[in-house]
C-alpha cells in the first residue's frame, strides 16, 4: 500500500464505519491503540447484605494466558509440638512441561531454606494458584496491584511470595480477620516479594469481606533490620456493599482506630515516609493507594485501558451514573448496588466484556461480521479471554461450614465456560483439575474441555455464542437453582455424621464436574459440525443443501468502503 | 541514629564479613558507570536502588549497544522508548556528556516477561551482551557482574539463567554474588579457573559498601 493510500485511510475507516450505523458518540478506543501488557487479575468483593442470600462471596479471574491451571485438595492435618514448616518460593507464571511433573509436586524442589513454627492443626483447603476456599470458609481472591518500583524486592531476602502467603494463610486461619493478621504478620517477619510485588486479596468469610493489599518493603530489606519486610493494609468492604479491583489498589485514606474496619502493619505510613511517598507536613491525610501504588487516568483518559473499575460500579449501580471521566482514584472504595447481587449475577460480571459502553470491543467493524470481542482487545474488560480459571467463593452463614462454603470454577475464558462447584467439606477434587497445561493437548484436563469449545466458538462468535449459552443455561443456571435442594440433603446428613455429608458433597460435586466436562467435549464436537468451514450443518436433517452464518448488511457496507480505498489509483 | 547511618553501620559490617571471607578488597574502578541487565530480569532495579543508596552516580540502559556504549555518558542523548529504558544520576558538572564509561556494571538474571517486553529472545539478548563485552574488551572498560537472584533464579544448566551467567561471568573483571546464588559454588569454580576476583554477599544490601569501594 503507497503512502498516498495510507493518508486517507483512517478517514475511509471511519466513513466505513459511518456507513455500518455504529459509531458510538462518546470517545471510544482507537485503532493505534497497544494491547496492554502486564494487566491480569480482576477480583470482586460481595458483602453479606449486598447479597440475595446473605452469601459473602470473592471472585478471581485468574488472567494470564501462559500459567499453570491445575487444582489441589490439601486435607486438614495435626501437628506435633516443635514440628515446623517449610516455605517455598512459588512463582505464579512458572510452569513445567508434563514430562517432567505438575507444578503442585514440583514447586517443591525451589525450597527457600526458610522453616516457620508449624501450628497444631491446618485446616482442609482447595486451591490453585492460591489458596481459595477452606474448611472455615474463609475464601479468597486475587489482583496484582503492582507497586513504587524501588519497593519492589525480588531478592532471596524476601522469603515469601504471594501463593506461598494465601496457602498459609487459608491452611491456618478460621476466620477472614485471622488470615489477614496471619499473611501480614508473616510477610512483616520474614520479607515478602521475590516473584511478587504490589497485591490484593479479596479475604472473606461467612460475615465479612475485606481488601487487603501488600507491597514489599524494598530491595535493601534484610530480616536483620528488625523492620517489617513488608508493608500492607486491609480495608473491609462494608456489609451492604459491592467492592472491585481491576489490577488497583484500592485502599485510600485508613482510620486504624476503627479495627472492625482497618488493619495495618506498625510501618503503613512510616514506610512511606521514609521513601518518599508521602510527607506528612503536606497536609493531606495519608493514603495507602497514592502512596504506594499510585494509578494515573481514568476510563475515558486512557481510552479503556483501565476502565474496569468504573464499569463494575456503573454495572452495579447504575443510579449513582458513575462517569468514565473520574479519575479511576477518586472513585469510591465500595458503593451500595442498586439491586441485591446473586451469584448467578456475579458470574455473569465476570463475563463482563463491556458491550454497549464506549469501550464495547465490538463497535464498529471492531469484532468482524461475528461481533468476536476477542478481535480487538485494545479495551481491557472483565472478561479478556484470558482466563485460566475462574473462581466465585459463597461463604454462607447459617450452615455448616463444610456445606456453606462453596468455590465455583469455570476454566479458561468465561464466556464460553461453566461454573462448577466445590463445597469447602469436600475430602478430594476431580481428577482432571488437577493436570494440564497449555502447550499439551489432554483429553484427561477439564481445561482443555473448555477450551475446545471456545476454539471452535471463534469462528462465527455472534452465532456459536448462543449454543454456549444454552449449554450454561442447562449446566450452571439449573445448577444454582438445585443448590438449595443439595444443602439441605448434606444438611440432614451433616446432622447425623459429618462424614457422611462430606461423602455426599464430594459425590455430588464430583459428579457434576464429570457431567460438566463431559458435555463441553461434546458440545466442543457439535460446534465443529455445526460451523463446519463456516457453513451451517443441520446434523438432525443430514440435508443436501446447508446454509451459512447470516452476515450483516453493514458488515457488507465496511467491505465495499476498503474495495474503495484499496482501488488502484486511476492515471 | 537515623535510618542512613544504621544502614551503613550494617552494611558495613556485612562488607568487612564478606572481605574476610573472599581474603582480599574490592576493585578500585571510579565513575562514570552504566549499570545494565544481562536477561531482562528486576535484579537490575535492585542494582540501581543499591547504587543511589550508596550515593554512587550512574546512567543506566536496559538493552544498551556496543555504540550506545561507545557514546559514553548521555548514551548518545538517547531518550527511552517502547522497550527501551535510559536513566541517569550521573553528575554532568562532573562528567560531561560523551565522557567515556569507566566501567559497566551487568545484573545478571533471565526474564521472560522482560526480555518480552525488550522485544527481545535469549539469543538476541546473548548476542547483544557479547557485543557489549567485546567493546568493553576492546575500550578496557571494567565489567563486573553481579548475582544476587538467588538458587532460586539460578534454575539448571541450559536454563535461561544459566545462560546469562555464561554470557557475562566468565568475561567479568569482578563478580559479585549473593551466597543464595552461589550455593553449589559455581561462581566460585568460575572465578578460580577465570581468575575473576569474586565477593561474596548475603544480601543485596552488602553491595551497598562494595559499590562506593570500587566506584567512589
Amino acid at each position: 500500500m503507497n503512502f498516498k493510500r495510507l493518508v486517507p485511510l483512517g478517514g475511509t475507516l471511519l466513513l466505513a464505519v459511518l456507513l455500518a450505523g455504529h459509531l458510538s458518540t462518546a470517545a471510544g478506543p482507537s485503532a493505534g491503540d497497544d494491547v496492554i501488557a502486564g494487566e491480569g487479575c480482576t477480583s470482586i468483593l460481595v458483602g453479606k447484605l449486598a447479597s440475595t442470600d446473605g452469601s459473602v462471596m470473592t471472585t478471581h479471574t485468574c488472567d494470564c494466558g501462559t500459567c499453570d491451571w491445575t487444582w489441589r485438595h490439601v486435607p486438614a492435618a495435626d501437628h506435633k509440638p516443635g514440628s515446623t514448616r517449610k516455605v517455598y518460593h512459588i512463582s505464579q507464571y512458572q510452569t513445567w512441561p508434563p514430562s517432567e511433573g505438575l507444578k503442585w509436586d514440583l514447586y517443591k524442589k525451589d525450597f527457600t531454606g526458610l522453616e516457620i513454627p508449624e501450628v497444631a492443626r491446618t485446616f482442609a483447603y482447595h486451591h490453585g494458584m492460591f489458596g481459595y476456599m477452606n474448611e472455615k470458609q474463609v475464601s479468597i481472591g486475587e489482583s496484582t496491584i503492582g507497586c513504587q518500583r524501588k519497593m519492589q524486592n525480588p531478592t532471596p531476602a524476601a522469603k515469601l511470595d504471594l501463593s506461598m502467603l494465601t496457602l498459609l494463610g487459608i491452611e491456618r486461619a478460621a476466620t477472614a480477620r485471622e488470615a489477614i493478621q496471619v499473611m501480614g504478620s508473616l510477610a512483616e517477619k520474614y520479607g515478602y516479594g521475590f516473584h511478587d510485588d504490589g497485591e490484593m486479596l479479596a479475604v472473606a468469610d461467612a460475615n465479612e469481606a475485606w481488601i487487603f493489599e501488600i507491597c514489599p518493603a524494598g530491595p535493601l530489606w534484610t530480616p536483620a533490620s528488625g523492620k517489617p519486610g513488608a508493608v500492607w493494609a486491609a480495608q473491609r468492604v462494608p456489609d451492604d456493599h459491592v467492592s472491585v479491583c481491576p489490577n488497583e489498589s484500592r485502599i485510600g485514606e485508613i482510620d486504624l482506630t476503627n479495627k472492625d474496619f482497618f488493619m495495618a502493619s506498625s510501618n503503613v505510613v512510616s514506610l512511606a515516609v521514609e521513601m518518599g511517598y508521602y510527607d506528612p507536613k503536606s497536609g493531606k491525610p495519608f493514603s495507602f493507594k497514592r502512596a504506594y501504588s499510585p494509578v494515573e487516568g481514568s476510563a475515558a483518559s486512557t481510552n479503556g485501558r483501565i476502565q474496569r473499575l468504573w464499569r463494575f460500579f456503573d454495572l452495579v449501580a447504575p443510579s449513582q451514573k458513575f462517569k468514565p471521566e473520574t479519575p479511576n482514584m477518586d472513585l469510591p472504595f465500595s458503593v451500595k448496588p442498586d439491586k441485591k447481587i446473586s451469584v448467578g449475577d456475579v458470574m455473569a460480571m465476570t463475563r463482563d466484556r463491556s458491550y454497549g459502553t464506549p469501550f464495547d470491543p465490538v463497535q464498529g467493524i471492531r469484532g468482524g461480521p461475528f461481533k468476536n470481542p476477542n478481535y480487538y482487545r485494545a479495551t481491557r474488560v472483565i472478561d479478556h479471554g484470558l482466563a485460566e480459571y475462574s473462581t466465585v467463593t459463597q461463604s454462607r452463614a447459617g450452615l455448616p461450614d463444610p456445606i456453606g462454603g462453596i468455590v465455583w470454577i469455570a476454566f479458561g475464558s468465561q464466556d464460553t465456560s461453566c461454573y462448577m462447584p466445590l463445597y469447602a467439606g469436600m475430602t478430594e477434587i476431580p481428577k482432571s483439575f488437577m493436570v494440564g497445561d497449555h502447550w499439551t493437548f489432554s483429553r484427561d484436563s477439564v481445561r482443555w474441555a473448555f477450551d475446545y469449545t471456545d476454539f471452535h466458538v471463534q469462528v462465527a462468535y455472534s452465532e456459536a455464542i448462543k449454543d454456549v449459552q444454552a449449554a450454561q443455561a442447562k449446566y450452571e443456571t439449573e445448577l444454582i437453582q438445585r443448590i438449595p435442594e443439595i444443602d439441605a440433603q448434606a444438611l440432614a446428613l451433616y446432622k447425623k455424621k459429618p462424614a457422611k455429608a462430606a461423602e455426599f458433597l464430594t459425590g455430588f460435586s464430583l459428579n457434576n464436574a464429570t457431567t460438566v466436562t463431559n458435555a463441553w467435549w461434546k458440545l466442543g464436537d457439535d460446534l465443529l459440525v455445526k460451523y463446519n468451514r463456516l457453513y451451517l450443518y443441520n446434523a438432525e436433517k443430514r440435508g443436501f443443501s446447508r446454509g451459512q452464518p447470516a452476515t450483516p448488511d453493514w458488515w457488507k457496507k465496511a467491505v465495499r468502503a476498503f474495495d474503495i480505498l484499496m482501488e488502484p489509483d486511476k492515471k | 541514629m537515623n535510618k542512613k547511618t544504621l544502614l551503613g553501620l550494617a552494611a558495613a559490617a556485612v562488607l568487612a564479613a564478606t572481605f574476610l571471607l573472599a581474603g582480599q578488597a574490592p576493585p578500585k574502578v571510579g565513575l562514570p558507570v552504566l549499570t545494565t541487565s544481562a536477561g531482562q530480569s528486576t535484579d537490575v532495579t535492585t542494582l540501581n536502588i543499591v547504587l543511589d543508596e550508596a550515593g554512587v552516580t550512574y546512567d543506566y540502559c536496559d538493552v544498551p549497544t556496543p555504540e550506545m556504549v561507545a557514546d559514553g555518558v548521555g548514551l548518545g542523548g538517547r531518550e527511552s522508548g517502547p522497550g527501551f529504558h535510559v536513566e541517569s544520576t550521573t553528575d554532568p558538572s562532573k562528567y560531561p556528556a560523551g565522557t567515556p564509561f569507566k566501567a559497566v556494571v551487568f545484573a545478571i538474571g533471565a526474564s521472560l516477561k522482560g526480555m518480552g517486553a525488550s522485544g527481545l529472545t535469549l539469543d538476541s539478548e546473548e548476542a547483544r551482551i557479547k557485543k557489549v563485552l567485546d567493546l568493553c574488551k576492546q575500550k578496557r572498560i571494567f565489567v563486573m557482574a553481579v548475582h544476587i537472584g538467588g538458587e532460586s533464579k539460578r534454575g539448571p544448566a541450559g536454563s535461561d539463567n544459566e545462560r546469562m551467567i555464561d554470557a557475562v561471568a566468565p568475561y567479568a573483571d569482578y563478580l559479585v554474588v549473593t551466597k543464595d546464588s552461589n550455593k553449589d559454588g559455581r561462581f566460585t569454580k568460575l572465578a578460580q579457573s577465570k581468575k575473576i576476583p569474586l565477593a561474596e554477599i548475603e544480601y543485596a544490601l552488602g553491595l551497598v559498601e562494595i559499590v562506593k569501594q570500587v566506584f567512589q
